[in-house]
């Protein structure tokens, strides 16, 4: 998957790409497997993406964000490879792909307790969407209490969802914003507000998600919502989405907590559960450490690579 | 929650990784304590010897039923009660070397309580008494379980003799006292069957018999003295009514008769006659002349009768009845007098029994209680003279060591290296608890704790998809961190080594 999808970058940022309606070789695998019925229609069905595919391509995109901001914020990149990290976004990816059956949604992505790391799987769910030249995703930041997708953008303020609702002028494009990530755009929270449900529960919200959600075929919207545990606004957000993903942190909830949450989500737009945070083991490098006195001190005494340098503007 | 051994090691992993600062100065602390206290841990030296306790010897079957070999029953008990006793601690006080010191009696107690602490008293197998004694001072460890040895046997085999020569003496003081007593009950009974002859086995019912006999008898009597009494009484009667002699009634009589045949004769002879006629006047006469006689011969006997002068007439003739009756009157009294004399005789003899029963009777009792005193001594002292035999034998066992031997299997050694818990066995539990304790502190922790840790069991208990297991990604200042940390924590952990190493080997070379 990711080489197709590497080799797709290259041939787009060379300008080498050529989309050719009736052969189907770039796109997505699991759509072919999924809608395989007549040959004419997959024909209509590819030309409909390659349209698409096309007018995503067409999007206008920010200056791209370097490896360092990314890994300073703890994002992923195809350059990462077989990290497990990836490895683990990409079969979320696949999984809700398949559950949607081809089809774009909205998807929900919520956390057993507050810190559960939501924010963190919806951002890095976005990217591995936006991995495929074809697809696009979109975050909305509805966890309006405590946002963090905003720290994407760096300095400035931005305009985003609780401005849009509560300005009936405004234009849902004017919250949209790229972010740096091909194919990935961002509705920051916006201004904080203390009273969320009223958003949530009004129709301009529904229509907001639909709009969005239909502008482009292949689009993804992924909702960072807060914890269920600590907000009834989660229950209210889950009624408009169409999929639920739990996330639950490594050694921070109990089986009682996951139930009640289980419990709280309608059982068809639960798609699973995300087990977050699980303590990465570092290679054996440290060992090499302990065989090697030398090394150990060489590292102990070499000065930090300050990476907060490194950011971008 | 049961987890299968794979999730068990990756749990562990995760957690170790995530409190591996806590591990690593766990680690560190572990080891420092370990070191110190090998550091300041006491040598020992330990000294073991042990003694053969022989008991089934050729003797013994020899022996059998005669004596009795003194059984050393609980021998740990018996061994540390004669080896932690008073009197072989202070003898072992003064051969190892503890009174060099002169040391208070406080002192001593505290030196005595040590010894016993560091003692111990095994019984291996059945016979082989094992002791072994601990010290920081070879030499002392060696003298000391050495005496223990040795006095443990000369102490056993002596306490052995005393006890057999004691049992020997009581049994022989106790023969002694029945012997006397069994004299004292033979005096008795010789003494009581001489004074009472009859108190013999029977008299009883001789006496019984003899009573009935006597009893007949005098019943008897009295019934032969009643009918002499009936008898004497009729004869008496009849006498009475006869006369002594017919004498005198012959005499008158005959004048009488004489009379009346003259008296008919007149009568006749007047009937023809007058009473001039010659014939009738001669026999008027005649009967005058008879009167007369009567009458003189009445006053001559009443004259006879008032003198007492017996008259003899040769007309006097003897009464036979007379004669007779008062012959078997005579009889008669003489018999009553005997059967008098009879009865009287019989009721004195059968007093005599009576008394002589009652006398019996008594005596009978204190013959029986006396042979039974005599028999029950008898019996005992019997048995006791064999028991004393028996014990004496038993003495001499013990006095020519025959019967227990005790002797030292294996002698006391120098001990040369320390035992118990070395310098060494510090340093490696040291370095082996350092990496377990934590870990399987950290283990227990998460037994109790609810918090859930293994991403597959979220679908195995709520029976909902698991999508995937996001590892943590580092930002790379994190990485850097962790890393950096890595490093402390490696130096670290080989600094602990270093030091617990280089300490091992300084102890080695003796430098401490």
């Amino acid at each position: 998957m990711s080489k197709i999808e590497k080799a797709l970058n290259k041939a787009r940022t060379t300008g080498s790409l050529r989309i050719v309606s009736p052969q189907p070789q770039p796109v997505s695998r699991e759509k072919v497997s999924d809608d395989a019925s007549t040959a004419s229609h997959v024909t209509a069905l590819i030309e409909q993406r390659a349209s698409s595919s096309e007018a995503i391509a067409r999007m206008e995109e920010k200056a791209p964000l370097s490896k360092q901001a990314l890994s300073h914020n703890r994002v992923i990149y195809p350059e990462l490879g077989d990290n497990a990290t990836v490895r683990a976004f990409r079969e979320i990816r696949t999984k809700i792909i398949q559950k949607a059956q081809g089809r774009n949604c909205v998807i929900m992505v919520t956390s057993v307790s507050s810190g559960g790391g939501s924010s963190f799987v919806s951002l890095n769910l976005g990217v591995a969407f936006a991995f495929d030249a074809g697809k696009t995703s979109l975050l909305v930041d509805c966890n309006l209490k405590n946002p963090s997708l905003h720290r994407l953008f760096g300095q400035g303020s931005f305009r985003g969802l609780t401005d849009y609702m509560e300005n009936s002028e405004m234009d849902i494009a004017d919250i949209i914003h790229p972010v740096g990530i091909e194919r990935l755009r961002v509705i920051p929270s916006g201004g904080k507000r203390e009273i969320p449900a009223e958003y949530f529960t009004s129709l301009k919200m529904k229509q907001l998600l639909e709009n969005i959600r239909q502008r482009y075929r292949e689009r993804y919207v992924l909702i960072d919502a807060p914890p269920m545990t600590e907000s009834a606004d989660t229950q209210i957000l889950a009624e408009l989405c169409d999929f639920v993903v739990l996330v639950v942190p490594y050694g921070r909830v109990t089986d009682a907590q996951i139930n009640t949450c289980i419990k709280a989500i309608d059982d068809k737009k639960l798609v699973g559960v995300v087990f977050n945070d699980e303590p990465a083991l570092p290679d054996f490098r440290w060992l090499d450490m302990l065989k090697n006195p030398f090394a150990a001190i060489r590292e102990v005494i070499s000065r930090p690579v300050n990476h907060r340098n490194k950011k971008v503007k | 929650m049961s987890l299968r051994p794979e999730q068990i090691l990756k749990l562990l992993a995760n957690e170790a990784f995530h409190y591996r600062k806590v591990l690593v100065i766990a680690f560190f602390a572990i080891n420092l304590a370990m070191l110190g206290l090998g550091l300041i841990w006491p040598k020992g030296f330990t000294s073991t010897t042990t003694i053969l306790v022989e008991d089934k010897k050729i003797i013994q079957p020899l022996m059998q039923g005669a004596a009795v070999a003194t059984e050393v029953t609980d021998r740990s008990r018996l061994a540390r009660e004669v080896i932690l006793g008073r009197k072989v601690m202070n003898q072992v006080l003064e051969d190892a070397g503890w009174m060099k010191t002169n040391p208070t009696p406080t002192e001593q107690e505290k030196i005595i309580e040590r010894i016993t602490k560091r003692t111990t008293i095994t019984v291996v197998g059945k016979d082989i008494i094992k002791i072994e004694y601990k010290d920081d001072d070879a030499q002392r460890a060696f003298t000391t379980t050495k005496k223990f040895a040795d006095l443990f046997i000369s102490e056993s085999l002596g306490a052995k003799i005393d006890e057999s020569k004691a049992a020997f003496d009581f049994i022989d003081k106790q023969t002694q006292e029945y012997h006397d007593k069994l004299l004292r009950a033979e005096e008795q009974l010789k003494e009581f069957r001489s004074a009472n002859l009859d108190a013999r086995p029977g008299t009883d019912a001789d006496i019984s018999s003899r009573l009935n006999t006597l009893q007949t008898k005098i019943e008897q009597s009295s019934q032969d003295l009643k009918e002499a009494e009936v008898k004497k009484f009729s004869l008496e009667k009849q006498l009475s009514g006869e006369a002594e002699v017919a004498t005198t009634l012959s005499r008158e009589g005959q004048f009488r008769s004489r009379i009346a045949e003259l008296q008919s004769r007149l009568e006749t002879l007047r009937l023809s006659y007058h009473d001039n006629y010659p014939d009738v006047i001669q026999v008027k006469h005649q009967i005058v002349d008879l009167n007369q006689a009567i009458t003189e011969e009445r006053q001559r006997r009443d004259a006879a009768k008032v003198s007492g002068k017996v008259i003899i007439d040769e007309g006097v003739i003897n009464n036979p009845m007379y004669q007779q009756l008062k012959q078997e009157l005579s009889q008669t009294r003489v018999n009553i007098e005997m059967l008098a004399a009879r009865i009287g005789e019989a009721k004195r003899q059968l007093q005599q029994e009576l008394e002589r029963g009652r006398r019996v009777h008594g005596g009978e009792a204190t013959l029986a209680e006396l042979t039974r005193d005599y028999q029950v001594n008898r019996d005992i002292y019997q048995d006791l003279l064999r028991r004393r035999e028996n014990a004496r034998v038993s003495m001499n066992l013990d006095k020519e060591r025959q019967g227990l031997s005790i002797k030292i299997q294996e002698p006391a050694t120098l001990p040369l290296s320390p035992s118990g818990l070395r310098f060494l066995h510090f340093v490696i539990g040291g370095l082996v608890l350092g990496v377990l304790l934590p870990l399987a502190i950290l283990y227990a922790i998460h037994q109790v704790d609810p918090r859930l840790r293994i991403g597959s069991l979220i679908s195995e208990k709520h029976k909902i998809p698991l999508l995937a297991v996001v590892p943590h990604l580092s930002a790379p200042a994190e990485t850097q961190a962790v890393r950096r940390e890595l490093a402390w924590l490696s130096l670290m952990v080989n600094g602990t080594i270093l030091v617990v190493l280089v300490t091992a080997a300084l102890r080695v070379a003796k430098v401490f």
